[in-house]
């Protein structure tokens, strides 16, 4: 989404014949600065509704047009252009691109207006931005490309769930992730991860389905979402049907995967062998009772070698278990689209199928997905529309984390290049490893399953009724059905199997039932030089829960998989929940001789996951803006294309996200085999809605005709917070949901476009934008109350993110110990430094450590030459800590003799003197060097370079002769390179913690794209 | 068509009339019960009364923790090996920063809260009939003897011995009536006042108990024995001999046989057990008994148990010093996993066919013995009549031993026998001011090479647990005990 400007006017070329009444006009509409074609350009006949639009190569005919007619083109992106046709047969026309900032259409929240006009913060992105990214789901390509917004993936494995912070932390516990609203109607989103694979619910949507998608950031934006809109709000807004010509679209790419970065590198085989050998040699020479039975340190340590790291036998077969665990990933991609209609009926349909295999065995994951979106005007006042989407996905995974399922973790961590893989008759070598919990994992794999299924339906009508010229009423009702069945089965055979008897199986099968129903009238009047607008309606929002879980063990019959097969009940249960919400929406907007510009917003929202006391709540923003281009004195400056300056107040909220939180209850489970029941939640009667305050001020810029210039700064203030907060043990609960304290977010984004060449056929334009964030925990209910939540402490004065720990020091040099600053409280109040060993230390606030980056953005770059074309897109952050929770077991300084090191264990302390921040390594280790202290955090700076397209088009000649409009072929790259300072992938999620996710991955895709 | 279009706009305001009609924002939940209506019969307060017992199984109380706090930090219980089975108890390793080993704290008030809960809401239970009333007062007598149970259980773990200072020290929280987040902010007790409660509750309740067996649940002899115990660790002999007397001779509960002694264990209500908690794989298989359990990591009889705890050498030498000791039938030389360390089979599962679920016995008549042995030898019963007791314990498990006159050591080398894994040991050897002796070269103890005193008294501030870190980060108010790092 890059601006552009005015640059060239029309040009026509004329070629007079006729002189009849009606006439048949041809011609091609080209881009005015790039001379490229402009595909579907709407031809219409001035004073009627008749009209055609134009192909994708720019081309139109328009025939039985009056001589003497005017013809008016427009396309989105470009100013509307009028010409009178004055008998000619051949009118060929550059249209001229809208310098975005100034009129270019904005979808905003119930409605759209131009961005000229529009006093709030967002930032719109069309679909080029990520339409060739090798993605499931278009937040995974968007990062780096909009000012103040976070993007990391929950974990590498297909499919998996994004994390998104627009502008900071809104909450605590009440969740912050943006609402979602698709083609108007609030969708559901967040996260639905099964019980073992995280899983977007947003995989339903084919980036390729998408026109748009909007940003909403500040109060003035987002407040008429209310309640829910704290988190910034996400627009979708899906293709529809264009006029004119019936356009195919058959798209592919087939893509190849594996690990962007070489994460956590291990010692090798003999190294892993002598530092074994080392832990247990310093271990014997403290503790020489331990050897007396072996009659020698040195045989003593030849045994425990053997037994924690033993050699290799003839009789077994090793193998490099990177081989047996990975494989380049092949993803493959097929859509079709048909989009076509009049100036009465548009209709859009398209059908994709996606599968992408994984890099590991047991991941994938297959997606179909079908859309029409349909509308017709059915006479002067009444329009009607409907949409369908339909989505099922398939997806098989992992654990993350320290799971034993994990094979990222187990291959990192467990499987050391000693454990033997098969016996030398071919079978696969069965025993458990080590301490005796993790197992060969290749011959479980099949004997496992471990999968989500998801499918989703989102059903919408609309009607439009034009009661006057300036007065229309919308309603739409939708229906938003989620289905999702996970499967979590260990077969009979599974090496875990007498765990639960024989076999394990669990089924869990979830409903999201949400409809929507909202009528809002909109009136839009000009006085000479006066534009007011007036927006009222209502919203009610119906979202059930249905959720039924069946855990069953032994199963009867080797192979079987279904939990009708097993024996055994284990648990299971099912129930319903409801939440409800009704709201009032209204806005008001002004604004005089296209200089200014007032508006207000007002919602009131009720919501069911609160008490009868405090369920209703008041939303509203103002909002003004300036346009200082527009005045008298800059008329005539000719290097300011464009000023504005915007500024705006509001309030947004954030509902709990249990649904029930308020209430007392008693939940019911078994005592042997009699019912049981206990109270279950600390009641609330005044937990109330977060809320948000939320101030904005901005300035837009273009310069020279050259510079597009954005900046923002913010101020968001969160007011009871919603903390599931722990409560003193004394109540008997561990935690109770309660409105605790207040947060601000405050920071600065700055976006920068340069036009660098700006030819006829030739386009480069680079983009930098850079966004800082300033999260501050302003109070707690209590003074000087503190929470801990390892390894993070929330307390008022710092962040939310800051991190708590012990204060690792590094190692004595005479001793190899692991050393720690005290950090006991001193009588004068401040933290003694005096160095001690662990159990002497205290925990403290690491001040200026934090998960909080101190800044981030992204650099794009775009170039075309003629066919060719080519984007790029690098992504940062930089000053922030990771809690490198890898630490624990691959830098263990050797207390546990089984598990794999990092390459960061060999500068581990030898000799007296030896200066290192690795202590000596000692079997079994009591000095605890390893946990919990700062030693985990490590600073997670990064760039990456995201995505890198390179594209190119099909010359015409060759393609008219096959009927083929236009053809495009392309090569797609994701994390392609990654600079950091961190031994594993430094995209992690917001909170800073990194415990074995499965780490991203890089993809390169072949497309091709055909036009017909 | 003006007509036709208003139809259309019909559709909406229907729907908003449906939704926007009384309730619409009023719903609740169907997988729990909103608490003003949870207990209005009996059987409401039957299923409370379950309630209590239900999550004391859980690993962090009664399906592990207490029993590694009295037989690994003892003699009789250690890791197999040094990286696994709560090495950080059997060295006393903990510290008031580690985030494993405070559930129990957490798990005794939860408890507490459920008997507060069951306690108020009885009171506003109206029954008339005899037998409810009968049923309404054991109800309540029950909540008071479990409220009693978790006391006692929060004094030995994170107070002093009593008798090392006459329950001067840090005891428990007080909670005796239902506190929101706000009310619940307040100091420990000493060690004496939360053992005066703890009377007192037993006191109220053992008029209101029932007499009859109730598998699974505090009765009269339940909450007797409790008594005698609670007496026992006060030092308050006679009171203890009388409670543990009116057991063993007023209940109606007998002890097994030698013959059944083995098979006793994976009983259910077997006719020594005067109370024993519910486990079984319906309520809950990670947590009551999956990997994390005591019993799973006790066994060594099939692959996939946990096999990280071995009894000690010093307790196998002990059961093995007089041949014919039913008891020494426990040890097993044909670990899974270890050949080369014998392991302890004494809980084989509920029906010996599922290791990971046992009902956790938490009073049983032979303990009744021991204590009168004690209570006798101590106050004023005299030493026949503790030889008896004693001699009793002794002969049911090794017919072949001649009769002894009871002394104090021979009383506790019993009980370090007979109750062994049901966690009594260290708790023993604490309340009596003896030391507890772990040496390094003894067996395969490894406890002095990982930082813990070979020998630790009543005086080590590690014999009482540490109070969590992170509580008193917002909870102050809660004193640390002395030693510990705030």
């Amino acid at each position: 989404m890059f601006k552009r400007t005015i640059l060239l006017l029309c040009v026509m070329s004329v070629s007079v014949m006729q002189l009849f009444a009606q006439v048949r006009v041809t011609g091609k509409v080209t881009d005015a600065a790039e001379g490229s074609a402009i595909p579907f350009v709407s031809v219409v006949i001035k004073g009627t509704t008749t009209g055609v639009s134009a192909d994708v190569n720019g081309l139109y005919t328009i025939t039985n047009v009056p001589a003497d007619a005017t013809l008016i083109f427009s396309s989105i992106g470009y100013e509307t252009f009028e010409v009178a046709i004055n008998n000619r047969a051949e009118i060929n026309v550059s249209l001229i691109q809208q310098a975005v900032g100034l009129d270019q259409v904005l979808v905003v929240a119930y409605g759209t207006t131009t961005k000229g006009s529009y006093s709030g913060s967002a930032t719109q992105l069309r679909q080029e931005t990520f339409k060739d990214a090798p993605v499931i789901s278009f937040e995974q390509a968007i990062g780096g490309t909009i000012p103040g917004v976070q993007i990391a993936q929950k974990s590498g494995q297909p499919g998996s769930l994004p994390e998104i912070r627009i502008r900071g932390f809104g909450s605590f516990n009440a969740g912050n992730d943006p609402l979602y609203v698709i083609d108007g109607v609030p969708a559901t989103s967040g996260d639905w991860s099964s019980e073992n694979i995280y899983t977007s619910s947003m995989n339903f949507l084919n980036p390729s389905d998408i026109e748009s998608i909007t940003i909403l950031k500040d109060a003035a934006a987002s407040s008429l979402y209310g309640s829910r809109a704290s988190n910034g709000v996400i627009l979708i807004t899906t293709k529809k049907g264009r006029p004119g010509k019936v356009l195919t679209t058959f798209k592919s790419h087939v893509g190849f995967s594996y690990f962007a970065m070489n994460n956590y590198p291990l010692v090798t085989e003999e190294e892993g062998e002598m530092l074994t050998r080392e832990a247990w040699y310093n271990y014997g020479t403290d503790n020489p009772t331990q050897w007396q039975s072996y009659g020698s340190l040195d045989s003593y340590v030849d045994a425990m070698a053997e037994k924690y790291y033993p050699s290799r036998k003839s009789n077994l077969i090793y193998t490099k278990w990177e081989d047996e665990l990975f494989r380049t990933s092949v993803s493959q991609n097929y859509e079709l689209s048909v989009s076509g209609g009049n100036e009465k009926s548009k209709v859009f349909a398209s059908l994709a199928y996606n599968y992408d295999k994984g890099i590991n065995v047991i991941q994938y994951l297959r997606r179909y997905t079908a859309n029409i979106n349909a509308e017709h005007q059915m006479n002067k006042y009444l329009k009607v529309g409907g949409s369908f989407q339909f989505s099922d996905q398939m997806q098989s995974g992992h654990q993350d984390g320290q799971a034993k399922d994990n094979v990222f973790y187990l291959w990192k961590v467990h499987l050391t290049p000693r454990w033997p893989f098969k016996y030398d008759d071919g079978s696969y070598w069965q025993e458990f490893y080590g301490s005796g919990t993790r197992v060969n994992p290749v011959p479980q794999f099949h004997l496992q399953i471990n999968d989500a299924t998801q499918m989703r339906i989102m059903l919408k009508g609309w009607v439009e009724l034009n009661i006057t010229k300036d007065l229309k009423i919308k309603s739409i009702v939708s229906k938003d059905y989620l289905k999702m069945h996970d499967r979590f089965h260990w077969l009979y055979g599974h090496i875990n199997f007498t765990a639960y008897g024989e076999g394990y199986a669990s089924d869990r099968h979830r409903f999201v039932d949400k409809m929507v129903s909202s009528t809002v009238a909109t009136y839009y009047k000009s006085f000479g030089e006066h534009n007011i607008s007036l927006m009222a309606g209502w919203e009610a929002e119906r979202d059930e829960w249905l959720y039924t879980r069946l855990a069953k063990i032994d199963f009867s019959n080797y192979g079987a998989t279904e939990s009708a097969l097993a024996s055994n009940f284990e648990s299971g249960y099912t129930y319903r929940s409801l939440a409800n919400l009704l709201s009032f929406v209204s806005s008001f907007s002004y604004d005089y001789n296209n200089r200014y510009y007032v508006s207000a917003s007002y919602r009131r929202d009720g919501s069911s996951r609160l008490g009868p006391d405090t369920r209703w709540g008041d939303f509203w923003s103002v909002s003004g803006s300036w346009r200082v281009s527009n005045e008298a004195f800059l008329r005539n400056v000719y290097w300011v294309n464009d000023l504005r300056i915007r500024g705006s107040y509001g309030t947004s909220g954030n509902l709990p996200s249990d649904r029930f939180g308020y209430m007392a209850t008693f939940a019911y489970g078994l005592y042997g085999d009699q019912a049981a029941g206990y109270p279950e939640n600390l009641a609330n009667k005044d937990l109330t809605w977060e809320k948000n305050h939320n101030w904005n001020i901005g300035l837009d810029a273009r310069l020279f005709d050259r510079f597009d210039f954005v900046a923002e700064y913010y101020n968001k203030t969160t007011l009871d917070l919603l903390l599931n907060a722990t409560v003193p043990s004394t109540t008997g609960f561990s935690s109770a949901l309660r409105n605790i304290g207040s947060m601000r977010n405050t920071g600065v984004e700055l976006a920068l476009n340069v036009d660098i060449i700006k030819r006829k056929d030739m386009l480069f334009q680079v983009g930098a934008n850079w966004a800082t964030l300033h999260n501050e925990v302003l109070s707690l209910s209590e003074e000087g109350e503190q929470i801990v939540s390892r390894p993070h402490i929330r307390k008022a004065g710092y962040s939310m993110y800051q991190y708590y720990t012990r204060e690792y020091y590094g190692v004595d040099p005479q001793t190899g110990m692991p050393r720690y600053y005290s950090n006991a409280i001193l009588p004068d109040g401040t933290r003694d430094k005096t160095l001690v060993n662990r159990a002497q230390a205290s925990s403290t606030i690491l001040e200026g450590m934090t998960a909080i980056p101190k800044g981030f953005g992204g650099v794009n770059f775009v170039f075309s030459y003629k066919s060719l074309s080519a984007s790029m897109g690098w992504t940062y952050k930089y000053g922030h800590y990771i809690w490198d929770d890898g630490t624990d077991s691959l830098n263990d300084d050797g207390y546990n003799s089984y598990t794999n090191n990092s390459k960061d264990q060999l500068n581990r302390w030898q000799k007296p003197g030896d200066i290192t921040d690795v202590p000596r390594r000692v079997a079994g280790n009591t000095h605890g060097g390893y946990y919990d202290s700062s030693r985990a955090l490590k600073k997670g700076d990064y760039l990456r370079l995201k995505n890198l397209t390179v594209s190119w088009s099909l010359p015409q000649n060759l393609l008219s002769k096959a009927r083929i409009s236009n053809a495009r072929v392309y090569v797609s790259g994701l994390n392609l390179l990654t600079f950091t300072g961190l031994n594993f992938d430094p995209e992690v999620q917001a909170n800073g913690y990194y415990n074995f996710t499965f780490p991203a991955v890089r993809t390169v895709t072949l497309g091709l794209e055909i036009a017909l | 068509m003006k007509r036709y279009v208003l139809n259309i706009l019909w559709l909406p305001v229907l729907f908003f009339m449906l939704s926007s009609c009384e309730g619409f924002l009023d719903t609740r939940p169907t997988n729990k019960v909103v608490a003003e209506t949870a207990m209005q019969t009996l059987y409401d307060a039957n299923v409370a009364v379950n309630g209590l017992y239900k999550d004391m199984k859980y690993q962090d109380y009664y399906g592990g923790m207490m029993q590694l706090l009295g037989d690994q930090r003892g003699d009789n219980i250690q890791p197999r090996m040094m990286s696994t089975g709560w090495v950080q108890v059997y060295t006393l390793g903990y510290d008031s920063e580690a985030t494993t080993y405070f559930s129990l704290w957490s798990r005794c008030y939860q408890t507490i809260m459920r008997c507060n809960t069951l306690i108020e809401n009885l009171g506003k239970l109206e029954v008339s009939s005899a037998s409810d009333i009968a049923k309404k007062n054991d109800y309540l007598g029950q909540a008071h003897t479990v409220r009693a149970l978790v006391y006692f259980d929060l004094a030995r773990c994170y107070g002093y011995p009593y008798m090392k200072d006459n329950g001067a020290s840090l005891g428990a929280v007080l909670i005796e009536e239902l506190t929101g987040p706000n009310d619940s902010k307040q100091p420990r007790s000493t060690v004496a006042a939360t053992y005066a409660l703890v009377l007192q509750d037993i006191s109220t309740a053992l008029p209101l108990l029932s007499k009859l067996t109730n598998t699974g649940h505090f009765n009269y002899w339940a909450a007797k024995l409790l008594q005698a115990r609670v007496y026992l660790y006060k030092g308050e002999w006679n009171n203890a001999y009388a409670a543990a007397k009116e057991v063993i001779d007023g209940s109606p509960y007998t002890l097994v046989s030698r013959d059944d002694y083995i098979q006793y264990w994976e009983k259910e209500g077997a006719s020594e057990t005067i109370l024993e908690l519910f486990v079984s794989p319906q309520s809950g298989i990670d947590s009551d008994g999956g990997y994390v359990s005591y019993w799973h990591n006790l066994w060594h009889g099939a692959p996939s148990a946990g096999a990280t705890l071995i009894p000690t050498l010093s307790w196998i030498d002990l059961i093995q010093s007089e041949p014919g000791d039913i008891r020494a039938e426990f040890v097993r030389y044909d670990s899974q996993y270890d050949s080369s360390k014998p392991w302890f089979s004494k809980f084989p599962g509920n029906g010996g066919t599922n290791f990971r679920y046992n009902n956790p016995k938490l009073f049983r008549l032979a303990e009744a013995y021991l204590i009168a042995a004690e209570g006798a030898l101590k106050g004023s019963g005299g030493a026949a009549v503790a030889s008896g007791y004693l001699n009793t314990i002794r002969k049911r498990a090794n017919p072949s031993v001649a009769d002894v006159v009871a002394t104090d050591d021979l009383i506790q080398i019993e009980r370090r026998k007979e109750l062994v894994g049901e966690g009594h040991r260290f708790f023993d050897q604490m309340r009596l001011g003896k030391p507890m002796v772990r040496l390094d070269g003894d067996g395969y103890n490894f406890a002095e090479s990982v930082g813990c005193p070979g020998s630790v008294t009543w005086d080590y501030f590690k014999v009482v647990l540490p109070i969590s870190h992170t509580e008193r980060k917002f909870y102050p108010e809660l004193q640390q005990n002395p030693g510990y790092t705030e």
